[in-house]
Formats: C-alpha cells, structure tokens, sequence
C-alpha cells in the first residue's frame, strides 16, 4: 500500500498517521546535524532545492564556463509576492537564510511562480533555492547545501535535500565574529542534538529495518 | 519538423548557399522550454565572449538584450494571462476556489531578424554588412571600421559594437547566420541544438507555411492569442528570422511597425534643399534692402 510520511523537517504533522516521519530512516544524530521538530515556529518557512539548466550539481563544472556561469550568475531564493510583502523585501534583495545546519545569503527572486501553500489550515510559504554555487570560480555564492540536514533513505541512503525548515532574515549575513553573533540570535547553540521527537538519540542503532546500505540487518545466507 | 529525427531541416545537411536559396528561422515560444542551448551553442561555435556576470533579477533572463556579445537571447516573460486554455484555479490563494488566477511563464528565442530590407546594410558605409547567398546579412568584421552607423540604424536593435577590453573590441557584431556553418552544409548551431525545434531552420517559403500552420493549429486549441510577427507591411518587407507571439509584439521588445531610417531620406533631402532655397532668398532680399 502508498503512504505518506512528512519529511523530516516539516511545518505540520502527518495528516494520515500519528507518526510523521518514515520509521526506517536514517538521521546521523550529531550535534551538527540536528533537525527542527514539526512545526518548529522558529523555523517557519519551507525551502526546497533544485537545479538550474544552466549549471550541473554543485557547480564545479558549470560555474567556470563563462558561457553558462553569465546565465545564472548569481544564488538567488525564488520567493512568492505573498512572502516577500511579508518579509518587506523587494525583488533582488539579499536575505540570509538559516536552519539548524548553518545560515548563508542570497538575493530575493520574487515571482508569482511560487505560491503559498495551504496546509491542515494555516498558511505555510516556501521558497526555493538552486544548489550550484560555491566559493570559487568567476560567479561565486554561498552554497545552499551547508543549510541542508545529512540523513539516509535505507534502501540508497539517499539524503533528504529537497524539504527543509528554515527562517529568513531580510539584509545580508554578517561574516567574521558578528557572524558567529549573529546566529546565536537565531539558532540555539548547544542542547540535546535529537531536537525532532521521533529522532533517535546518537550512536542508536537504525534497526533491522534499515536494510540497504546499512551494516545493520544484512543477513549472509550463504 | 520534430519526430523527423535527423531527416528534420534542423539536423540534415544542406546546399542551400550553393543552390542560392532563400533560408530562414521560425521560432515558436509555445514549445520552447528556455533551456538556453542555443545561447551556449551560439557563444560556443562563434567563440563569442562573455558580457559580464551580472544577476538581473528579471526571472531566469541574465542575458537583458541583444548585442555585440549576445547573438541569441531567450526571453523570460511572466504574464497574468491565461496560457491558451489551461485552468489554473485560485493558485493557492485562499477563498474561492472556483476563482481563476491566471498566470504564464512564456520563453521566446530573439535574435537578428535578418531583415529584407537591413537598416544596418543600408547605412554602412564601409561595404563591411553584405547579403549572403541565402538572404541574410552579415558583417565582415575585418572590413568594419566600427562608424557605429548600423547600430542607430536597425530598426530592432540587434547590432552593437563590442566595448573594451574583449576582443575585436570597436567592431560591430551581430548574428551571422553561421554563415560558415551554412556554407559548409550545416545548419546554425542554435537550430542545430534546440532540443525541441522551437528554432526551426529551412527555406523561408517552407517556414513561412510553416508557421501559418502552426498559428491556426494554437488558435484551435485555445490560444487565440497566438500571431505571426513578420512585418511584411512596412519598409523592412519582411524578415528571415520571423516569430509566433502569444500576445502582443511589445510584450517581447519587438516593434509593431518596424521601419529603417533610408525611408526618411527623400523627406530629409527635400528640407534641406528648400532650407537652401530660403536661406538664398532670405540673403538675397536682405541685399536688397540694405544695400
């Protein structure tokens, strides 16, 4: 039978279980790797991550050509109208951006492409950001992947890097010591790495049901 | 066409320039989806530099216009209309969820119109802008002495001359047609790269069929707002490179009745020949009365 399970980080509970999250999941509980509960009112936006035509994967390849680096130059955070009246930022403003893992800036790219979402009653916004920048190269940006969670679907171990919690601060990062600053305002240091309720605590096994890639339930049945 | 594989005119080889053959492009934003292969392409095969790396904010379009490092340029156009007949309800907007919402992203391909009368050709005055065998225009960039006539004088503001310090800097560049490309039996690198032939290369009179076709094919299925953009009616007379619109011309930079500046020569010349006619008279009277 399909089901549906949250992702790990979400801004509401499962609608169809009384669990959110797939049970067979890996989360890597680390101190640096935490994940924000359902419905953390810290972490109230959804960012989802995708790819542009003009760069491939992280950007190594694509950011050094001049012929596709010129097309999308710049990191950008797609943005409804709804978010940016909000949030009181214009078209190609920076925003910082953070979650749990990490915070890093970008510019508002406000389109009516995006629209808020309607989800168990209350208004939900998501953004989006491409994931092909770095800190090399002619056209250079903060990486979108430092904001996104490690964790390990059993079967390919493949992370969740498309759903995220994150919060959005209108101006540009601070870097340096006021970096450091800065994300104390938002982003609790220290505290139990296993924030999320279903999440194991460090070091626990994932279980036999974690199969796949896991050393953990693989049977030898030579 | 698509689903000709390599038997479509965008793929096959050809001898249209020693056979003397008119060509052309027809670009169709209803199936192009703004990947931007033919500006790669175009940039590649030409060896056309960068123009900065500069973020518009402007949808997906880094690109801004065309010039003298950008042959082709895909437009990102976000509209609040309706695209053809598709029902889009409230777009996540809370209310009626009945109520419509209406909302499209449309791509279109711009490049040098190639234009049956060229304003560029017709002011340059080095002979550097020539017209092919095929009927397009080109600019010998190692006759150009970079006058910068042509670049006031095109009707679409296609030709710029390229600033310091890339090379061939002081020159005018535009679309060449891959006039090389052509002479050798292939097709332009952007045709030959479209992933879904919105850029379709061939005869002109083909594509001329072509495309009326394919306007009545979209009006049929609800995009009555689809049109040809060929200006036939003014002094350009028709362009190599002509478009399907979905709404009106201006939406996408493109002139509704596109004229060059030589069609203004008999009105210039006919002022200053009766302003040189008066000035004589005023003299000659003024002679008169104070001599």
């Amino acid at each position: 039978m399909p089901t549906h399970y949250e992702p790990l980080e979400s801004p509401v509970k499962n609608a169809l279980y009384s669990r959110d999250t797939n049970p067979v999941v890996n989360w890597f509980t680390r101190q640096e790797n935490r994940f924000a509960p359902p419905g953390d009112p810290r972490f109230p936006f959804v960012l989802t991550t995708y790819r542009l035509t003009e760069h491939h994967t992280a950007g190594g390849m694509s950011r050094f050509l001049s012929h596709l680096a010129e097309l999308q130059p710049e990191l950008f955070a797609e943005m409804s109208p709804e978010l940016a009246t909000e949030l009181k930022v214009k078209n190609g403003d920076y925003i910082s951006i953070v979650s749990l893992r990490g915070a890093i800036e970008s510019r508002a790219l406000v389109s009516r492409r995006m629209r808020p979402m309607h989800l168990n009653g209350k208004t939900v916004h998501q953004i989006a950001m491409p994931f092909h920048f770095g800190t090399s190269g002619p056209v250079r940006g903060d990486a979108t992947n430092d904001l996104v969670p490690i964790s390990g679907e059993p079967n390919v171990t493949i992370m969740e890097a498309k759903a995220l919690a994150c919060n959005i601060v209108p101006g540009r990062l601070p870097r340096g010591p006021a970096f450091e600053e800065w994300i104390k305002k938002y982003v609790p240091q220290g505290g139990p790495p296993n924030l999320h309720p279903e999440q194991p605590p460090p070091g626990a096994s994932p279980g036999p049901a974690a199969g796949g890639h896991s050393q953990h339930g693989k049977t030898d049945s030579r | 066409m698509i689903g000709e594989g390599i038997q479509s005119t965008n793929q096959r080889k050809h001898s249209y320039v020693q056979d003397r053959v008119e060509v052309g492009f027809f670009t169709d934003p209803s199936v192009c989806i703004g990947c931007k292969a033919c500006e790669v392409a175009c940039k590649e095969w030409n060896e056309v530099p960068d123009d900065g790396f500069i973020w518009s904010g402007n949808s997906y379009d880094n690109t801004g216009h065309l010039g003298a490092s950008t042959w082709r340029h895909v437009m990102f156009l976000e509209q609040d209309r309706q695209k053809g007949n598709q029902v889009t309800g409230p777009m996540g907007l809370p209310g009626d969820p009945q109520s419509e919402d209406p909302f499209r992203w449309v791509f279109l391909s711009d490049v040098c119109k190639h234009c049956e009368e060229a304003g560029c050709l017709e002011a340059c005055p080095t002979g550097s802008i020539v017209r092919t065998e095929v009927g397009s225009v080109l600019v010998q960039n190692d006759v150009c002495n970079g006058c910068g006539y042509c670049v006031v004088s095109c009707p679409f503001g296609v030709i710029d001359r390229r600033p310091e310090p890339l090379h061939d800097a002081g020159g005018a560049f535009k679309c060449t047609f891959c006039y090389d490309r052509q002479k050798s039996g292939l097709v332009p690198a952007c045709a030959k790269v479209c992933p879904t032939e919105s850029i379709v290369f061939g005869r002109l009179d083909d594509l001329r069929a072509l495309g009326a076709k394919r306007v009545q094919q979209l009006q049929q299925s609800g995009y009555s707002d689809a049109q040809l953009y060929d200006p036939t009616e003014t002094s350009v007379r028709g362009i190599h490179a002509f478009f399907l619109i979905l709404g009106e011309p201006e939406a996408y930079g493109l002139p509704p009745k596109p004229q060059i500046p030589t069609i203004y020569l008999k009105s210039a010349w006919t002022s200053a020949f009766a302003t040189a006619i008066a000035s004589i008279i005023v003299t000659l009277v003024a002679f008169a009365f104070f001599s």
